[in-house]
């Protein structure tokens, strides 16, 4: 598993395509954190928003790393579609981390913050939860399961914006105004541990549908 | 390996193959052949576990299974050795081990610009040559080889007849296709053909035996000759189990290159 872990991300590098996401996010932070000198959370509550996009984003560039001929040279070589699989998801996962750090620290740089250890525990679950999530929907966009550039281009803009902008929705849309609402708990330990269990739960389901579907598919 | 009325369609389509019956042994090299679309592609695929069977049932198929595709887009941006590498170790190597079979397989296939080359630079011709490789970094109990003369050139041909002999010495079992059928009845022992959705088994061209013993300073390779099948090694000679309308070339052959023809039988 190490080797194959090893070659799809020595598979992404190469290709250079993890780039894209990982500027927008800095970019998007910028935009959305510069000279903010308020509190941390509502800013990580953005954060999480644009991080669910971008672990979407990175999700589907690793999926995609490999074209579908030498997709079948990997998965015979590894011993089957699911090992691959998992390599693709602790690859995207070690992705989302730096994304989550990103997120975490870019706030400190781009405005004047006061930096409490219960905000970093906060933001931490908040971009965990998005990048989980952000996993979840990419799996399921990603040329495994929808081979049409466009409609998994589509879908996966569709699922993002549902997560978001759709009332009530969890994990995302929730946590989005728990953190950057005005009735803001002091400590909100317990809802965010349940909207991490949710995205974990969601990536779960993810990768059990992608895995069925691509084992039947052919 | 054993493959028992197996069929397969796509969705509601109609049946590619159906009732397909097959006992693979160690050391068999079998030939598949059929016109363009006839289904020996998803035969292949069936094989080696990428496509799941509509019906019947594949029994003991091997784990350590090497693969060529029939189509291969190289975009890969990686050195021809790195790529190797990375699949050698995928099949279990470590790095040394993965790196000196990398380096000998590229050298015995002649890749022009040598095992630095990026991957995606190469011609049609020297990425058929990294995909047969990584199929053969590591002995594989099931090879399973699609197309794999397509885009190489003639020198590279016997090179590749060696490397499959090779792998059916060890004990492999392998399986190819070629849309040319001189070439299938050339380098294969068995012989079988899709026509409509069946597959029937032909019988190969019998095997004639040469006997030679080397003369010389230098002596031509012999195992990878059109039509040689297997070379077994005796005290002071060696015997070639070669396909019958091939025994005169292949007598030919070691006349001029350092061996001398002992007996020949059928």
């Amino acid at each position: 598993m190490i080797a194959l872990v090893r070659y799809v991300l020595a598979s992404v590098v190469h290709s250079q395509r993890y780039l894209p996401p990982y500027l927008v996010f800095l970019a998007a932070m910028g935009i959305l954190t510069s000279n903010d000198h308020g509190p941390l959370l509502p800013i990580y509550a953005v954060a999480a928003g644009v991080a669910l996009m971008c672990a979407t984003w990175l999700t589907i560039v690793v999926a995609n790393a490999d074209d579908p001929g030498q997709r079948a040279i990997t998965i015979v070589n590894a011993g089957g579609s699911g090992r691959v699989l998992v390599a693709s998801v602790i690859v995207t996962t070690a992705g989302c981390v730096v994304l989550t750090v990103m997120g975490l620290f870019f706030p400190l740089t781009s405005g004047t913050h006061h930096l409490t250890g219960p905000d970093v525990a906060i933001g931490t679950a908040a971009m965990l939860t998005a990048g989980c999530t952000g996993m979840a929907i990419g799996l399921l966009c990603a040329r495994p399961v929808i081979r049409r550039t466009g409609t998994m281009v589509l879908t996966a803009i569709g699922a993002i914006f549902g997560c978001l902008l759709i009332p009530g929705a969890p994990p995302m849309n929730t946590m989005f105004h728990l953190l950057a609402g005005d009735q803001r708990p002091a400590h909100p330990t317990v809802p965010m541990v349940t909207f991490g269990a949710i995205a974990v739960l969601l990536l779960g389901a993810s990768i059990a549908v992608t895995r069925y579907v691509v084992e039947r598919r052919d | 390996m054993r493959l028992r009325g197996i069929g397969k369609r796509y969705g509601g389509g109609p049946w590619v193959l159906s009732d397909v019956d097959l006992d693979l042994d160690p050391g068999d090299v079998m030939a598949v052949v059929g016109g363009n679309g006839a289904g020996k592609s998803t035969l292949l695929r069936l094989m080696v576990g990428l496509s799941r069977p509509s019906a019947g049932r594949l029994e003991n198929r091997p784990t350590a299974t090497g693969y060529v595709p029939d189509r291969f887009p190289p975009h890969e941006r990686m050195s021809a050795r790195a790529y190797l590498v990375h699949m050698g170790r995928i099949r279990g190597l470590r790095t040394p081990a993965a790196t000196a079979r990398a380096d000998e397989l590229v050298q015995r296939l002649s890749l022009v610009g040598g095992a630095g080359t990026s991957v995606r630079k190469l011609s049609r011709g020297n990425a058929q040559k990294i995909v047969l490789a990584q199929a053969f970094l590591v002995p594989s109990a099931l090879l399973v080889l699609d197309e794999p003369w397509s885009g190489l050139d003639a020198a590279t041909h016997p090179v590749l007849a060696e490397l499959i002999a090779e792998a059916g010495q060890a004990g492999g079992r392998i399986v190819f296709t070629d849309h040319r059928e001189a070439v299938a009845r050339a380098y294969a022992s068995r012989l079988c053909r899709i026509t409509g959705t069946r597959l029937t088994e032909e019988p190969a061209s019998p095997t004639a035996v040469v006997e030679l013993s080397p003369v010389g300073e230098e002596q031509i390779a012999l195992a990878g000759q059109p039509g040689v099948r297997e070379v077994r090694d005796q005290p002071g000679a060696v015997a070639v189990f070669v396909a019958d309308e091939h025994r005169d070339d292949l007598l030919r052959t070691a006349l001029s290159g350092g061996w001398s023809v002992v007996g020949v039988r059928r």
